[in-house]
């Protein structure tokens, strides 16, 4: 799996790109903690574009779960976009999609996670 | 259409279990869509067995049969570890909050309810866990 960060305004932008699963967990995992961390004290968010993700498991969705509390506690927006087909089975199924905002596309994460300059 | 593959129940097996399941699809022209109900029903079954099911100095094997007919589709993952039942693992609470949402025993809960039906059983010093799907309609 590749994982490529964007910056819009004070926007973190992460995108995976194809599968989330037990072998790619962990280091996705230690992604997302050096973008929370980045994101420090300032007004920021953090968005996970999931457009190019094709498959997760439940591997991939602790990731998401811890990033979604880490990002609560520090007091940042955190969203998720772009889910595919398969990959919103999973999040829908197992309930993550009722307690992790998940939005259409990106145009509409950022419209809701705050200022984005 | 049938299909049977064997590998030590270790995490690096995953890819090549996964692989197995995809020329499957392809070689029966399966659709798409249904594929990933069975990749994870694999990964989180296998992983089970790997993580929990592998006593110390023993690595058990891993038996993965595919068998297609009349449109339903069986995965069967069968190894020789210790007696372990998925099915008796606690449903986690799906709608539990962020802060007291629990990953243990998502994977066999996602597996239950994507899946059209699912087994366990222990026969002869083996866990036998088997699952079936409709991924097409039955050809007249």
């Amino acid at each position: 799996m590749n994982v490529r960060l964007e910056s819009i305004g004070l926007t973190t932008v992460v995108i995976p790109q194809g599968r989330l699963d037990f072998g790619s967990a962990a280091g996705f995992q230690s992604q997302l903690e050096q973008v929370l961390a980045g994101a420090g004290s300032k007004p920021a968010g953090v968005i996970i574009d999931c457009a190019g993700l094709d498959y997760v498991s439940s591997a991939g969705l602790r990731v998401f779960l811890l990033a979604a509390r880490a990002s609560q506690r520090a007091d940042l927006a955190f969203a998720i976009c772009g889910l595919k087909p398969a990959v919103r089975e999973v999040f829908d199924v197992s309930g993550f999609s009722r307690v992790i905002a998940v939005f259409v596309d990106r145009a509409n994460a950022l419209a809701q996670t705050g200022p984005t300059a | 259409m049938k299909r049977h593959t064997a590998v030590p129940s270790d995490a690096a097996q995953l890819p090549i279990l996964t692989q197995f399941l995809q020329e499957f699809w392809s070689a029966a022209d399966l659709p798409p869509a249904e594929t990933v109900t069975f990749e994870l029903a694999l990964e989180e079954i296998f992983m089970n067995v790997v993580m929990h099911g592998s006593p110390a100095g023993r690595v058990p094997r891993v038996d993965v049969s595919l068998a297609l007919c009349d449109g339903c589709l069986t995965l069967m993952i069968e190894d020789d570890g210790p007696s372990f039942d998925p099915l008796l693992l606690a449903a986690p609470d799906v709608t539990a909050s962020l802060e007291e949402r629990r990953v243990g025993g998502l994977g066999v809960y996602l597996v239950r309810q994507m899946m059209d039906a699912v087994s366990y059983r222990r026969l002869g010093g083996h866990n036998q866990f088997s699952m079936t799907k409709r991924v097409r309609e039955p050809t007249p």
